[in-house]
């Protein structure tokens, strides 16, 4: 119970504000969490997910990300999906804290339930999912319990492609190729020079292509990635995420690299 | 727990903005980089944004604040509207943001701003602000990764500072729009050209009093057919447009 | 650098070069002397600015004049501007790991073998590495505002006259926006047939 009554409602005044427009965002808030100092926040990512990759291409957006959870330096957990469909027209995908990613993603199941049981012939599209999620990093930012991820947001809908990105901090930008973590660094010049100035004539076999030369040399140079990866598209027709699939990975160049391979000396 | 290093809640995303204001106009414009440490995000983030028909803000720092705050200021905007059924005049928003940035100022929006548009007196007006709401009016403002390399510039162009006067006159106290609109043009080409945060497009928004004299602005106009684009909403009021420039992306 | 405060910039023309530094010593936000000298002739046709600490300045300056004169007897002739920079350079790389805390500008003309003269300039880092420039080349605790006015007013191929008048505004207004700079300048324009040097009036505050 709140024992100051200033805090109880404020009553309109009709002669400024006859529609309720004057803003009351937020009564001071005077009540103490009695737990307050038990309650932990996350300071740090746990068992984390590695690059997502994305880009746009003539029939919408394609993601790609393995299937690795690493715990520290440790390879966790082998087959995990970290792409995720939401609605008909969107996909997500998520590296950092997996999870915050699950605590994610049942946010957004529950979102998408309940839009669909308005049976308004309304769907949630991509801008509105990456606008949630913008909101709900930033809010978590702002209460310094940031939710540990750098998440992709892709999708088509009415004729239009959409890709954003969000992080822990609430930072959002959007781009024809997208790339988070070491991606970011080893990827994102890759995708940048294949697609850049080609979203509208690049075919679902090129794009898929692209990202996969990508995810091969990610996995080569970054130790936190797997062989193990899927690929999302968005299109007209809707969402579709692949099975896992193994990267064609070669390795006759380390033959003679000592320190490479099995050395005999 | 010996040692846990703490969350940041904050980064800096790079860019610059700069407003310049003349008699009867004002000129604001921004580049589109957004950038993290060394990285390029996108090469196309708005960091200027229309308010009103003769309010146009300015937004750099960390970009989520940014936003965030833009998103604030409109919805303040909006009720404003519904409640006395005309737009907020700059000086009132003006002081409105400093409301705004001050409510926060144990932990601030960690953003540069500047305001620019007409006065209700019709006279070209621009507004500065810190990430906690000390503000002022001048003529002209740089701000952002830039903001050393531009405002020493714009203090010799604009207010002719170390400059003396041809016997017999006097600098003007305003400059005409096509000069301006050099001055800044070639204030983001140099930034571009020395600092690596700054580049990839720029974004001039152009705000013109209500009943101004376009002739001179229809030349520049003419000349850029396809940057320019009018954003005004109402026929007899003030007339904002925008002309989109591409800079250097490396 | 922001001990004793101070900047220096240097341009080339046509035909010409221009140095030009401000006159302030400081200590920290102390404002000590508004005629310090940071500039120095080398030869009759080689200028160097040595913006950084005091003391070192006056270190260095002596360090130079003593060995242009060593080179000077050694070789019977006069000290090139390229020689000069590289000179400089190897001095500071010496304490690679104990620097002194200047960063040089120089400005010069060197002889070419028909006999006319080629605008030279150079700046180097704390630690010696060398920036052979085109256009101009800064340092100090100004050489953010400096490099911002400089890429705005600079342009090619200016006369003695016109490049004089760049570097003086360029100047002025950069280190009228540095508190740790100011307090009056100097500039010196190089020709072949004689230096130029001139004293401006400037802020003091």
């Amino acid at each position: 119970m709140d024992h100051f009554p200033t805090n109880w409602g404020r009553p309109r005044n009709d002669a400024f504000d006859a529609y309720g427009t004057y803003p009351i965002h937020q009564r001071p808030n005077n009540v103490k969490d009695t737990f307050a100092e038990g309650v932990q926040h996350t300071q740090q990512p746990i068992v984390t997910g590695t690059s997502v990759l994305a880009i746009k291409y003539k029939d919408g957006i394609m993601m790609a990300a393995d299937n690795l959870a690493s715990y520290g330096s440790l390879a966790r957990f082998r087959d995990v999906q970290r792409l995720h469909a939401v609605g008909n027209h969107t996909v997500l995908g998520a590296s950092g804290d997996m999870s915050d990613f699950q605590y994610i993603r049942s946010l957004l199941d529950d979102l998408v339930i309940e839009e669909f049981t308005e049976q308004d012939e309304h769907t949630l599209g991509p801008a509105e999912i990456h606008e949630y999620l913008s909101q709900l990093m930033y809010a978590r930012r702002s209460k310094l319990n940031p939710l540990w991820n750098s998440l992709l947001v892709g999708g088509y809908k009415d004729g239009k492609r959409f890709l954003a990105y969000v992080d822990l901090l609430g930072t959002t930008y959007s781009a024809s190729t997208i790339a988070t973590g070491y991606g970011s660094y080893i990827a994102q010049p890759l995708l940048r020079k294949a697609v850049e100035g080609r979203e509208d004539t690049l075919t679902e076999l090129e794009a898929q292509a692209i990202l996969e030369e990508s995810l091969l040399v990610l996995f080569y140079r970054d130790a936190r990635s797997l062989d193990k990866y899927q690929i999302a598209k968005v299109t007209e027709g809707g969402v579709a995420i692949s099975e896992s699939m193994a990267l064609k990975t070669s390795w006759s160049f380390a033959e003679g690299i000592r320190g490479y391979g099995a050395q005999t000396q | 727990m010996a040692q846990t290093r703490s969350f940041n809640p904050y980064t800096e995303n790079g860019g610059t903005i700069l407003a310049i204001s003349g008699q009867d106009f004002s000129v604001i414009a921004g580049d589109t980089r957004q950038s993290e440490g060394y990285s390029i995000q996108t090469r196309y983030a708005p960091k200027v944004f229309r308010l009103t028909d003769r309010a146009v803000l300015a937004v750099n720092g960390f970009a989520a604040d940014g936003n965030m705050f833009v998103k604030k200021v409109k919805q303040r905007l909006e009720w404003y509207k519904h409640a006395h059924s005309k737009d907020m005049p700059l000086k009132a928003i003006a002081r409105l943001i400093q409301t705004m940035l001050y409510a926060k100022r144990f932990f601030p929006y960690y953003v540069y701003n500047i305001l620019g548009g007409i006065e209700e007196d019709g006279t070209g007006a621009v507004y500065s602000f810190d990430p906690v709401g000390s503000y002022e009016r001048e003529a002209c403002r740089a701000a952002g990764a830039a903001q050393s390399l531009v405002q020493p510039f714009l203090d010799n162009q604009i207010y002719f500072k170390n400059q003396v006067a041809a016997p017999g006159t006097t600098h003007p106290a305003h400059l005409p729009l096509p000069d301006v609109l050099s001055i800044v043009i070639d204030s983001f080409t140099s930034a571009t050209e020395r600092h690596i945060e700054v580049g990839d497009g720029l974004e001039v928004y152009i705000v013109l009093a209500k009943g101004r004299d376009l002739q001179d602005f229809e030349a520049i106009r003419a000349r850029n057919v396809h940057l320019t684009q009018e954003l005004t909403v109402t026929e007899d009021g003030e007339r904002i447009f925008v002309m989109r420039l591409d800079l250097k992306k490396d | 650098m922001e001990y004793n405060g101070g900047s220096v910039v240097a341009m080339v023309g046509k035909g010409c070069v221009a140095i030009a530094s401000d006159l302030r010593l400081g200590n920290q936000a102390l404002g000590i002397s508004s005629n310090f000298q940071k500039i120095f002739p080398i030869t009759d046709r080689i200028y160097l600015g040595l913006p950084g600490l005091a003391t070192d300045v006056t270190t260095l300056k002596e360090q130079f004049r003593y060995r242009v004169n060593m080179y000077t007897i050694k070789e019977e002739r006069e000290i090139e501007p390229e020689a000069f920079a590289h000179l400089v350079s190897s001095t500071l790389y010496e304490r690679r790991f104990g620097p002194y805390f200047i960063e040089p500008v120089m400005a010069g003309l060197t002889k070419k073998p028909s006999g006319e003269y080629r605008p030279f300039i150079a700046a180097s880092d704390l630690i010696g590495c060398l920036n052979f420039a085109k256009d101009f080349v800064v340092a100090g605790t100004a050489s953010s505002k400096l490099f911002g006015v400089a890429e705005g007013l600079w342009e090619p191929d200016l006369e003695p006259e016109d490049l004089f008048e760049t570097i003086s505004q360029t100047l002025l207004n950069a280190v009228d926006r540095d508190a740790y700079s100011g307090w009056g300048a100097i500039v010196h324009v190089i020709t072949p047939e004689s230096v130029i040097t001139r004293t401006l009036k400037g802020r003091m505050d």
